[in-house]
């Protein structure tokens, strides 16, 4: 992230220290949601069933770094007053903490359906479903970038790939909810419309944090 | 009179004070010098501004030759084929070369910009490797799978990282790429997989052949035959195990056909398949655990494990020994202690013993080999994907009281409701 400590005022240089510790926290954070996202990916996918188990104790983790995040940018917000940018910085990292933590949430819960997944045959459509997880992920991986990179074009660009989300969505939900001559339980298709529902919900979150480094650039909301 | 007394007395007075100093401050300067530098040659005669003047001129030389030093060093890590990073006290890159621009895809950074690592590099694993070599104050090896995401698929990356502590908290990281080797490993097993699909058609001709000659013939001619017929089979047999372990390791549960079972029926089941050799040796089962457990399997994959340890232990144990099986069930999981009291694996064996064609001792294994069919190296390695790809994991250790081999399945349970 592109803010520099000004030279002139020495008395900031600790203020600004601080404010890279927590931008570390939040990419830190931020990489350990996307392998937890990876995760998921490879749990629902490739049947990898370990995969899950290593989502857990990320999940921890991450939850751990959501709390210390939030903390940090209170203390910082009160002690040190920040204005400007620097204040829009903050309280977006205070919200962008939770996208991230709600998108690992989901992560747990696809791995969890994953499971129950398990010893039913692959459905047809899990190739499109891979598509759509694929796309997410690459939308999460780009939103982080736009973090990084303070780059409030690249925030608002993830609107539109949202978009690839949503139509895959609602094909795909069109699909399942119209599916004929269904023998069996009904279960593998329930589960696959909440793996949909979860991606897509992911999908919103990454979104979101494109907009808040949208806002933290220009600060239009 | 006396006034001029007094004056030139005061004047050699003065004049031998002068002398002094300046002599003790000569031979100051000369030692700070002697202390500096080693070869600091003690010429006398010279004008101690001189002897500065060269002093300056050799260390500044000597500045000049370690920095050329210093940039030849440099170049060579900045052309080195192994990726080099290194970061500062706040985990800001200083600096990294070539290949590591190119392998972690660090396009967005220029030299002399500060940046978080983290910022141009998101990978957990790097930080947790930097944060933990400069708490330790330790060199650290560690080697994970570095993901980038792309428009169509994650690429994966396998790399081994080696981290260095260097002065003032900055950390210094090599990182190898062993994706080439991975992707040798992959195709390794893919050549061998479709080698022994083309062996599979041939073998079982020549096997048919061999059976249907060995009606018509006779001795010896008759003999000749027959061994032709086993060494097929076994052939035949290695082929089969081979490619059922490269079908399991490639989709997991795809073939597995999941059924309703009880546990200790299919052990005892697998034991009584394999009581003919069990009693050539006078070895007896004992099974101890709650009944009945019955869980979800594929029945003929789990009764292959079973025979393949059971046969193991049956080989590896003497006569009238015992084979223990103990079951113990909790609400995640099921827990198989199979337990003999044979000679054990070697411990240099031990993390090797699930590997597909490894051998311990080649002289035990080849007497195995001809003592009954499942002496491939392959047998292990099929239980092994078999209880993966149940989503269960097995170990195989030494058991302390017993000293015989000691494998432990662990497979997941589904409380009935």
């Amino acid at each position: 992230m592109s803010i520099r400590p000004p030279n002139i005022n020495p008395d900031k240089t600790h203020f600004y220290r601080c404010l890279r510790r927590v931008e570390q926290d939040v990419l830190r954070m931020g990489s350990l949601v996307e392998e937890s996202f990876r995760l998921s990916h490879q749990c629902l996918f490739d049947r990898n069933i370990d995969a899950g188990k290593k989502i857990t104790a990320l999940d921890k983790q991450i939850d751990k770094y959501y709390h210390q995040i939030e903390i940090d940018c209170g203390t910082l917000i009160t002690l040190q007053s920040p204005v400007a940018q620097e204040l829009r910085m903050l309280t977006a990292f205070m919200q962008l903490v939770r996208d991230l933590e709600r998108i690992g949430d989901y992560a747990k819960d696809l791995a969890e359906i994953a499971v129950k997944l398990f010893p039913y045959p692959p459905h047809p459509s899990m190739g499109e479903i891979a598509a759509m997880s694929q796309h997410a992920q690459l939308m999460l991986a780009t939103s982080l970038v736009a973090l990084t990179e303070l780059d409030a074009k690249s925030g608002q660009a993830i609107k539109q790939l949202d978009d690839t989300v949503d139509d895959a969505y609602e094909q795909l939900y069109q699909a399942f909810a119209y599916q004929q001559n269904i023998r069996g339980v009904l279960e593998p298709i329930l589960l696959l419309v909440l793996v949909i529902r979860h991606l897509e919900r992911m999908a919103d979150h990454a979104t979101n944090i494109g907009q808040r480094v949208f806002y933290i650039v220009t600060g239009i909301r | 009179m006396t006034r001029w007394i007094a004056f030139i007395l005061g004047l050699t007075i003065g004049i031998a004070i002068y002398f002094w100093k300046e002599n003790q401050k000569n031979s100051k300067i000369k030692k700070l010098l002697s202390s500096f530098s080693p070869n600091f040659d003690r010429v006398d005669s010279l004008p101690i501004t001189s002897l500065v003047r060269r002093e300056f001129t050799y260390v500044y030389e000597q500045r000049q030759q370690l920095e050329k030093e210093l940039a030849i060093l440099q170049d060579l890590l900045f052309f080195a084929p192994i990726a080099y990073l290194q970061v500062d006290e706040e985990n800001q890159l200083l600096w990294c070369n070539e290949q590591a621009k190119q392998l972690l895809k660090i396009d967005r950074w220029q030299p002399g910009k500060q940046r978080l690592l983290l910022e141009l590099v998101r990978s957990y694993e790097i930080d947790q490797l930097i944060e933990e070599t400069r708490r330790t104050q330790e060199k650290q090896i560690k080697e994970w799978v570095f993901y980038i995401t792309e428009t169509q698929k994650t690429r994966s990356l396998a790399l081994k990282g080696f981290s260095y502590p260097l002065p003032a908290k900055q950390v210094g990281i090599f990182l190898e790429n062993r994706q080439p080797l991975v992707e040798l490993i992959r195709a390794r097993d893919q050549t061998f997989s479709d080698l022994a699909h083309e062996l599979k058609t041939p073998l079982t001709a020549i096997a048919l052949v061999a059976e249907a000659l060995q009606n018509r013939l006779q001795n010896p001619e008759l003999g000749w035959v027959t061994k032709m017929l086993q060494q097929t089979q076994r052939l035949s047999n290695l082929v089969k195990d081979w490619l059922e372990i490269s079908k399991l390791n490639e989709n997991p549960t795809q073939h597995l056909h999941y059924q309703s079972l009880e546990l200790q029926e299919l052990i005892l089941a697998s034991w009584e398949t394999l009581q003919p050799i069990a009693q050539q040796k006078e070895i007896t089962l004992t099974y101890s655990g709650v009944a009945p457990i019955s869980l979800e399997a594929d029945r003929d994959r789990l009764t292959q494990v079973f025979l393949n340890l059971f046969d193991n232990s049956i080989k590896h144990s003497l006569p009238q020994e015992v084979i223990n099986i103990e079951v113990q069930v909790n609400i995640k999981e099921i827990i198989i202690n199979i337990i003999d009291s044979g000679k054990g694996f070697s411990e240099p064996d031990l993390p090797h013993v699930f590997e597909r064609l490894y051998r311990g001792d080649p002289s035990r294994t080849r007497l195995a080999a001809n003592f009954s069919q499942h002496g491939s190296g392959l047998g292990l390695a099929i239980v092994k994907q078999i209880i993966n790809a149940h989503n269960g994991s097995i170990t195989a250790k030494n058991h302390p009281a017993t000293g015989g081999a000691w494998l432990q399945i662990i497979l997941p349970h589904k409380e009935q409701n």
